[in-house]
């Protein structure tokens, strides 16, 4: 493969809190496996390109991400190419979009693309913290056997369909919000996270793929088709050291 | 007990207790003697604000040195109150109002999610409202709901008269429920909040360059309202045009940056607004080298730095612009407690890939977030606990300089304030007086 496209979705919107950091670690990434990445950054108004190999979407405020998902609903590219097995990685507010309903900014129910079998509620206080989990399905799934590190600051409650394995099991923090407990209570049916064939959803700030080169890999590797070498980085194993080292003492 | 015994009590109280907090070296002493004033008297707040409050100022960033530029200018008219330090929430600003020169106009930054209580208390005669951008995402919620607030609150003030930024469609959206607005053109750097119309969500349509400030929204024709006063900065020299032509000079600012000027413009504005001698207002402004340690050159450890306060993508946009050029090292430095907000993705929105060309000294408690997010900049980078140690192992040309550039959050910036001072003193007192 000669380069590996990667369509950045209404970053204007969708890129709240440093999601635009998830380009910079596939770009980064891609250059350490010598994977050259294009980078397409899709504004709103603009089509969204349908023959991508790597759809991403980050975080956003209420109005954006109700404003995002209207205007990718309309243009109906993102679901075409998901329906082609496309890979998606969808941040917070664009993993929310991407189920069938997610609350708007009063609370009701907004559609979302339903390319993902999940529903989002609101919880009942805000998830603001530090979110630890243990790759138990996506060990499975996706190869993964790192914890992910990130970081949460969402207000939804996502309940996952039957055909939706999760990314992982909550250590710290609240992730999907279906554990039943608060932050913390170490609840072990709290699951954080979607995997659907190769779309994946997560509440992970951070941003996500600089923190969990893993995950960062794994999107690469499903596009070019073969399995990549790990090669760590000195900086991003001791942020990750330190980070985990700060939530699980 | 009658009130004003109760308040009198409570001002004591709170005295000895930011004393007793001085003398411990905890700090200055105005959050937790303001609490302690506040314990005693609930309502402390709008009886010593009474009827003196001649300004409040609030923006996510250049609150303070806006507030420090106004309450300088004020000065023409007698003696100001306002806060020594950035404590600008309910504690800070009633230990600054108690402890402040007595019947002194006051003129104070509040914080932005506060703002709505302290206006309820102070009923200010004006209000700066600078900019709204992510910061403290933990603390502040998004940016819009706070800008909801602002709407709610200035539609309940009805006499309060608001200086408004028109560059910023955030604060535009908030000011509009104000009965009475001056609409600025202080400018606006940082676009990424505002991207959609707070209204209707639709993509703002905006000029070309930042110079080219207009924006205006596709979706329910909301626009740049046109400002009465307006702001031309080039080559470091910021003009400021008043509504009937006049035209003031700010070349004379010794604090640096588009940014200050921006904030000179506002407290300028407020300052006619408020009866004073624009002429006399500037000269006066132009005074200010440094607010509460920004900009002041100092001594930590082994280093003499030149301290700059950098706690948001927005204001870090602007402050590469003041940093000498490369290859020139510099050090950041990044916490994440309470003040800081307590999650350093915003790092990430930081256009550190301007920095590239130097060595960045990383520092700080998150200095691992920092040294990951430099590394996918490309920017080279050595990570050091403490920097300002003579022992420290800094790139070269680090020691070299006369003054090296620091850039720091929030408390980052404040523990070498008083590291500095806790240095000097020592020094001082080193020196045999016999």
């Amino acid at each position: 493969m000669s380069m590996i496209r990667i369509a950045s979705i209404y970053p204007t919107l969708l890129g709240t809190y440093g999601d635009g950091g998830n380009v910079a670690a596939l770009a980064h990434r891609g250059a350490l496996h010598d994977i050259p990445v294009e980078i397409i950054e899709v504004i709103p108004g603009m089509a969204v390109p349908r023959q991508a190999d790597l759809y991403l979407l980050g975080g956003g405020e209420d109005t954006a991400q109700v404003a995002a998902a209207t205007a990718l609903r309309a243009d109906g590219g993102l679901a075409d190419a998901a329906a082609r097995g496309a890979t998606v990685l969808a941040i917070c507010a664009g993993y929310q979009l991407l189920g069938e309903y997610f609350p708007d900014a009063t609370g009701s129910r907004t559609n979302g693309l339903g390319i993902l079998d999940i529903r989002t509620d609101r919880l009942l206080t805000r998830a603001v913290g530090e979110l630890v989990a243990a790759p138990d399905e996506a060990n499975n799934t996706l190869g993964i056997t790192d914890l992910f590190t990130g970081y949460e600051n969402h207000a939804g409650a996502t309940h996952r369909g039957p055909g939706v394995a999760s990314l992982g099991t909550v250590l710290a923090g609240v992730g999907n919000g279906d554990g039943g407990g608060g932050r913390g209570t170490g609840n072990s049916r709290a699951t954080e996270g979607s995997v659907f064939g190769r779309i994946i959803g997560t509440y992970l700030h951070g941003p996500c793929l600089a923190r969990n080169p893993q995950l960062a890999d794994r999107l690469i590797s499903w596009v070019v088709g073969r399995e990549l070498p790990s090669i760590p980085e000195p900086e991003v194993e001791a942020l990750r050291q330190e980070r985990l080292r700060a939530v699980l003492g | 007990m009658a009130r004003k015994v109760r308040n009198k009590l409570a001002i004591s109280v709170g005295r000895v207790v930011a004393a007793a907090s001085r003398a411990s070296k905890r700090g200055e002493g105005m959050v937790v003697g303001g609490r302690a004033m506040l314990t005693i008297s609930p309502k402390l707040l709008g009886d010593l604000a009474d009827d003196r409050v001649w300004a409040l100022v609030s923006s996510t960033n250049g609150k303070t040195s806006t507030t420090r530029l106004l309450a300088t200018a004020a000065e023409q008219a007698g003696r100001v109150v306002t806060q020594p330090t950035g404590a600008n929430m309910t504690a800070g600003i009633v230990s600054a109002l108690a402890t402040g020169p007595a019947n002194g106009h006051a003129v104070l930054e509040v914080d932005e999610a506060y703002l709505p209580q302290i206006m309820s208390a102070t009923h200010p005669k004006v209000l700066i409202l600078g900019n709204l951008s992510r910061d403290q995402l933990d603390r502040m919620s998004e940016v819009a709901m706070i800008a909801r607030k602002w709407r709610t609150m200035l539609a309940a003030h009805p006499e309060t008269v608001v200086i408004a930024n028109a560059d910023d469609p955030i604060v535009v959206f908030a000011a509009q429920c104000a009965k009475n607005v001056i609409w600025v053109g202080a400018g606006q750097a940082w676009t990424a909040d505002s991207a959609v119309c707070p209204e209707c969500g639709e993509l703002l349509t905006r000029g070309s360059s930042v110079a080219d400030s207009q924006w205006s929204c596709p979706g329910c024709k909301r626009a740049r309202p046109h400002p009465s006063w307006h702001l031309e900065y080039a080559d470091g020299h910021g003009t400021v045009t008043d509504p009937v032509g006049q035209r003031f000079d700010l070349s004379t600012l010794s604090l640096p940056g588009r940014f200050n000027a921006s904030n000179a413009i506002l407290a300028l504005v407020a300052a006619v607004e408020l009866g004073l001698e624009p002429l006399d207002a500037i000269r006066r402004m132009s005074a200010v080298t440094s607010v509460s340690g920004r900009y002041a050159i100092m001594k930590v450890g082994s280093l003499q730095i030149r301290l700059l306060l950098a706690k948001n993508p927005a204001g870090w946009s602007e402050l590469v612009d003041i940093m000498p050029t490369a290859p020139a090292p510099v050090i950041v430095t990044i916490n994440s407690n309470a003040a800081d907000g307590r999650d350093p993705s915003w790092l990430w929105d930081v256009p550190f890939e301007r920095l590239r060309g130097r060595t960045v000294i990383a520092t700080g408690e998150r200095r691992a977030d920092l040294a990951v997010r430099l590394l996918h900049a490309g920017v080279d980078h050595v990570v050091v606990e403490d920097p300002y140690s003579p022992d420290a192992d800094l790139p070269g040309g680090a020691r070299s300089l006369d003054v090296i550039d620091c850039a720091a959050t929030y408390t980052a910036f404040h523990a070498l304030r008083t590291r500095a001072d806790r240095e000097l003193q020592s020094a001082l007192g080193a020196v045999p007086c016999r």
